[in-house]
């Protein structure tokens, strides 16, 4: 539809741009120099009059300079589009000529900040496998450009199937307010809950510092005194400090999941995914279907109830595999049949239908037991030691059915299924996770016995993909070997490309 | 569990001859040992001569014991260990196989190479030993890396490998 622009000549991006590049340095520069802003604050009242004078004419001096920076960064910033290559040319005084070749590309992304969105205009980047940076970021692009960009981008060579216009199409999964806060009660708490806990800590030590350097430490110490005494005060002040921090566990859940998902749609193209998300950062990706290495369908308890999935795709990444959490590609939310559909469009998934379930040897679970319980046991005995209180043990009789019956999930949920092409693992705890792959995209696989292992005649698995490890762990020694030929196998009779 | 027709007689790991990797490797590791403990012993031998451990210089004897100890029983482990390391190269892929009580086998498809690597180390130059590593898309860390091959037969290795990716 916006195929009009031509990208065939070198561009400028949007003028608007050196405002959004100027924005930019100057919050790149404030998170550099943050630590040293910092300290000048805190001696603020021994900076006489004249210094700052001096101060503002520093600061003066250095907006202006970083204004005559971006105005030369968005001058020197220019790309086209030339033989199926994106070709950018960038730099001041050291100059960079970057050119990717269409086929390589991963994914564009789509980004609008709040500086962005009020002068309408949109971040374009453009990132491959080979760096886990983002090779090509376009700061500033009126729409018009940037839907043009994508387009020509997204329907490169090796797709010359239509285009559908996305105006006639039904997004595949539109989450609303409503779901939106459903999402976010089904989220982990407890890693809010533990952040929360560590800045509180935090918090008590600051107090705790400052009521130091005025000299009235006795002061608090009766206080803390004073609360410990009475053992009944505390636990009721412990009890009312849990639920409030429940509380705001689940309001920063929420208040998170609404700013990056909110008004969540995707999208199903020929031969990619398109999903639109965020508030005050718009983020829009497109998700050619080829580059996704596996994708994993999560759901626990709570979601279940509500009837909710997530779907996490993940793409060949180099070097680290530790990405960020937000960088994964995710859709929140998504309905029994949506996942269905998204998984169908992906690949034949109709024969795992069929596949027999298998689970792991009972060695897996020996293995999780004694390790949990050795490690357990061995904790009693250090606590036993240092506070010589017998009281501590009492807990066991909670801990150990509570970790048993963990350990028993964990079990129940651990299978796996594969079949001619297509391969499925179960895992999680409280969670599950349903991984997929084609068998042919595996980069290297390896096997492990430790001398327990070999002992009982099993092994783990362990899959190496462009995306990261899938784990088999502790089957049959010959289902292994079995798996291992037949994945070794498909890798090296397939012809297709894996990304 | 899971049947294959398609094809009757599927190459199968548990069948490739592995050849042991070269044995002037051991003197590498051997040296490398050796030299890590002496630099301990220096340490500890100093530490006693300023008196260091004041309170304790009636035990020092047993540090000295105990260093041996752990010295042989070290020792012992690497010697196990390069009993246990194995590779293999077949038409299309190559395999890695190591660990005394961890049994480690990991093939790599040379379909899925993105790039060969011969280094050589300090003593390793010295016995003409070199190690090859091959690494693929994704997490490199866990990519093979065969250490103490000749040097011949790890540019050779190299060699084949290259062609094959390139076919």
């Amino acid at each position: 539809m916006n195929n009009s622009f031509d990208f065939s000549n070198f561009s400028k991006q949007s003028s608007k741009g050196i405002f959004v590049i100027y924005m930019n340095q100057i919050y790149k520069t404030i998170k550099t120099i943050w630590v040293l802003l910092f300290f000048g604050i805190k001696d603020f009242s021994k900076i006489t009059n004249l210094s700052t004078n001096y101060i503002y004419l520093i600061l003066v001096f250095i907006l202006l300079f970083l204004l005559v920076r971006a105005y030369l960064i968005y001058k020197n910033f220019l790309f086209k589009i030339e033989n199926e290559h994106f070709i950018l040319k960038e730099g001041i005084l050291n100059k960079t000529n970057t050119s990717i070749p269409f086929h390589r590309i991963q994914n564009i992304n789509f980004k609008q900040n709040l500086i962005q969105q009020i002068i309408g205009v949109y971040e374009v980047s453009i990132e491959t496998a080979g760096s886990k940076d983002t090779e090509i970021a376009i700061k500033a692009l009126p729409l018009f450009k940037a839907e043009a960009l994508k387009e020509i981008v997204s329907k490169s060579a090796n797709f010359d199937k239509k285009i559908i216009i996305d105006d006639d199409k039904k997004p595949l999964v539109k989450i609303g307010i409503k779901e939106l806060f459903k999402v976010s009660l089904t989220e982990n708490h407890l890693q809010n809950l533990i952040l929360f806990l560590a800045l509180i800590i935090g918090f008590y030590q600051q107090i705790e510092q400052v009521i130091d350097s005025l000299g009235r430490t006795e002061v608090l110490d009766g206080l803390i005194a004073e609360s410990t005494d009475a053992l009944s005060t505390s636990f009721f002040l412990v009890t009312i400090l849990l639920i409030f921090l429940t509380i705001t566990a689940l309001m920063t859940s929420f208040v998170k999941i609404f700013l990056v998902h909110f008004n969540l749609t995707a999208y199903l193209k020929e031969d990619a995914f398109e999903i639109n998300q965020g508030l005050f950062t718009k983020k829009s990706i497109v998700l050619k279907k080829q580059k996704v290495q596996s994708i994993t369908i999560s759901t626990n308890p709570l979601k279940q109830l509500i009837g909710i999935s997530f779907i996490t795709f993940k793409q060949a990444v180099s070097g680290k595999v530790n990405v960020k959490k937000q960088k994964l590609i995710r859709i929140v939310g998504c309905k029994k049949e949506q996942v269905e559909i998204v998984k169908s469009s992906l690949f034949d998934f109709y024969e795992l239908e069929n596949g027999k379930k298998n689970r792991p040897d009972n060695y897996y679970k020996r293995r999780i037991f004694s390790v949990t319980f050795l490690f357990t046991i061995i904790l009693y005995a250090t606590l036993y030691f240092i506070f010589l209180q017998l009281e501590i043990l009492y807990s066991a009789i909670l801990v150990f059915p509570f970790f048993s019956f963990l350990i028993i999930k964990k079990v129940n949920k651990r299978f796996y299924k594969i079949t001619d092409n297509m391969l499925l693992v179960g895992s999680g705890l409280i969670e599950t996770h349903l991984t997929y792959l084609e068998v042919f995209k595996v980069q290297n696989i390896t096997m492990e016995q430790s001398f327990f292992q070999v002992k009982s005649n099993v092994a783990d698995i362990i899959l190496q993909t462009a995306s990261g490890k899938i784990n088999i762990p502790s089957i049959r020694l010959e289902d292994a070997i079995k798996i291992y030929n037949h994945t070794l196998y498909k890798v090296e009779t397939s012809k297709t490309s894996w990304m | 569990m899971f049947v294959n027709e398609t094809v009757s007689n599927f190459p199968s790991i548990t069948e490739i001859i592995f050849k042991p990797i070269n044995k002037k490797y051991l003197k590498v590791i051997l040296l490398n040992v050796i030299l890590t403990f002496s630099a301990i012993l220096i340490g500890l031998f100093l530490a006693d001569y300023f008196n260091v451990f004041e309170k304790t210089s009636k035990y020092v004897y047993l540090f000295y014991i105990v260093f041996i100890v752990v010295y042989f029983v070290v020792s012992l482990l690497f010697y196990v260990s390069f009993k246990k390391r194995k590779y293999a190269v077949r038409e299309k892929d190559i395999t890695y196989k190591s660990g005394v009580f961890f049994i480690k086998l990991t093939t790599v498809p040379f379909s899925r190479i993105q790039h060969i690597e011969v280094d050589e180390g300090l003593f390793s130059r010295f016995f003409k030993l070199a190690s090859i590593s091959v690494f693929t898309a994704g997490d490199s860390k866990d990519d093979l890396v065969i250490k103490g091959i000749a040097k011949e037969t790890a540019l050779e290795i190299k060699e084949f490998i290259s062609t094959k990716i390139n076919e």
